[in-house]
């Protein structure tokens, strides 16, 4: 900055041609801290957190900012976030589609159940479309042809449904019943 | 904490800022601006503790998921919680499950875009696709969709195969007949030689797909020349064979044999009852490559010379191998 000050003439060109030139260049070697909501400290390159589009927009408006707390997200989901988009970036680089899937198809395979489950409500959070279709598409696979009492204990989730609301559901569906997986 | 009090405001007030200078935008644009917005002040705020429970999502993250199963799996899973009904229920998750050509598909059947416009969501077209196969290409063909994976079915009519004989009265008939879906069915007055093609394009079908085709049929009260003989079948893509078997006419056939008063060669395939008042006689298996486009074509010739009369040919079908029937 105190060189381009040294030169009239520049300052004049660079402040026509953009007025906000701090604000909006991108500092590529920059680290962002991240705060999980578990009091986690993660330090990531400003790449990888532009990879969260919530974060992204954060930083959109308080380009000062350094540290942003995740308050929804816990420490254990966010390190996986984190390493899938690490790898991402690499692709971002040196585009290599056949690895790109392979990685991303492993990357699921080695997760368990829950690790899936938990990384699903982040990736939504966070908006990292690309890590949502990817887990998306992991869960769907491992809920396929499964019982309704497998896939509610698979997420976690509460049957709210009354006895004879589910019933009733399991009745208009029977069809679908027939030949699922032993749990 | 005076960082964070200070992020706080300056959010806030930039939010604001931009939401004043996008009202001009068109409205569609200012609610994904304003979830974004909501989830930024859930950033600074940190009022939330723990991760987000699960059972929070959401509905269209529960449908992104459901529409990558398959139907049957969204049928059955509407069970699990209130929101997953509710999501199974979605145009979304039905819409993924309509083939992407169906408005290409409907576009030839005189009643397709009644169908479109006279049901009230996505879910109701996927049904009505199943239950009522709709006739397309000028009376030629049926099309319908496979329930429990919304596969497409087709049946190609009499009149979109090549009958040997079936344009000379003499020995073919063509007639309206109240258990046919089409318009017309061919009758067999008398002939020696019997050979039926039947021919469709692949890209007609769902991709990565093993489908089976079968011959419907029946055969009326007075019927003649029809016995034990071999039937050679043929399956070609462009002009290449796929797979050729042997069938028999004869409905009885596998209890003969099973009695063992009969000797026929292995693996032929004898008629079935389809439950519809026809018999069907499975002609052979094709599997629709991932964009792969060719004539697939699947001829029927009985060779013995006998001469024949009595048989009603409603078409051929292709729909999706039943594998779990077929291993079992």
């Amino acid at each position: 900055m105190s060189s381009s000050t040294d030169s009239p003439t520049l300052t004049t060109e660079t402040t026509q041609l953009s007025p906000q030139p701090d604000t909006e260049t991108a500092k590529p070697t920059k680290k962002i801290t991240l705060k999980s909501s578990d009091n986690q400290i993660f330090e990531v390159e400003e790449s990888v957190a532009m990879e969260f589009a919530t974060v992204k927009s954060f930083f959109e408006d308080s380009p000062s900012t350094d540290t942003v707390p995740l308050p929804n997200v816990t420490a254990k989901p966010l390190s996986q976030v984190i390493e899938f988009c690490k790898e991402q970036i690499k692709f971002k680089a040196n585009p290599d589609e056949a690895q790109k899937k392979k990685y991303n198809a492993e990357f699921v395979t080695e997760k368990s159940d829950k690790d899936l489950v938990d990384m699903i409500p982040v990736a939504n959070y966070l908006e990292i479309k690309d890590l949502l279709d990817v887990l998306n598409q992991a869960v769907a696979d491992r809920i396929e042809n499964k019982s309704v009492e497998y896939v509610r204990s698979f997420f976690g989730i509460d049957n709210d449904f009354t006895a004879e609301e589910e019933a009733a559901l399991r009745r208009e569906h029977a069809w679908a019943y027939e030949g699922v997986d032993e749990d | 904490m005076i960082l964070h009090y200070f992020l706080t405001v300056s959010v806030t007030r930039h939010t604001k800022d931009l939401i004043a200078s996008l009202s001009h935008l068109p409205f569609n644009i200012i609610p994904s601006k304003q979830k974004r917005f909501d989830r930024r002040m859930e950033l600074s705020s940190g009022s939330v503790e723990g991760g987000v429970p699960f059972n929070d999502l959401p509905e269209e993250c529960w449908a992104n998921v459901l529409s990558l199963t398959t139907p049957r799996d969204v049928c059955r899973l509407s069970a699990v919680s209130p929101i997953f009904k509710s999501a199974a229920e979605s145009d979304v998750v039905w819409q993924s499950f309509l083939p992407h050509d169906l408005e290409s598909i409907l576009s030839t059947a005189p009643d397709g875009s009644l169908l479109m416009s006279s049901a009230s969501s996505k879910k109701e077209v996927y049904f009505s696709l199943c239950d009522n196969p709709i006739i397309v290409d000028n009376g030629r063909k049926s099309f319908s969709l496979e329930k429990k994976s919304g596969k497409k079915c087709y049946v190609l009519s009499a009149m979109d195969l090549e009958i040997t004989w079936g344009d000379t009265p003499m020995y073919w008939t063509w007639n309206s007949i109240s258990d046919s879906r089409f318009a017309e069915v061919a009758e067999l007055k008398d002939v020696c030689w019997f050979e039926i093609r039947g021919k469709i394009s692949t890209c007609l079908l769902s991709p990565e797909t093993l489908y089976t085709a079968y011959l419907v049929y029946k055969f009326p009260p007075r019927t003649y020349g029809f016995d034990n003989q071999p039937v050679d079948v043929t399956m070609r893509l462009d002009e290449g064979e796929i797979g050729a078997r042997t069938v028999s006419w004869n409905p009885q056939g596998r209890r003969r044999y099973i009695n063992g008063s009969v000797t026929v060669r292995g693996s032929v395939h004898y008629p079935k009852e389809r439950g519809d008042g026809w018999l069907e006689t499975e002609l052979g298996d094709f599997f629709s490559a991932e964009g792969e486009d060719g004539e697939l074509e699947m001829r029927l010739f009985d060779d013995s010379g006998h001469w024949k009369s009595g048989f009603v040919l409603d078409g051929i079908e292709i729909r999706p191998k039943d594998v779990s029937r077929a291993a079992s």
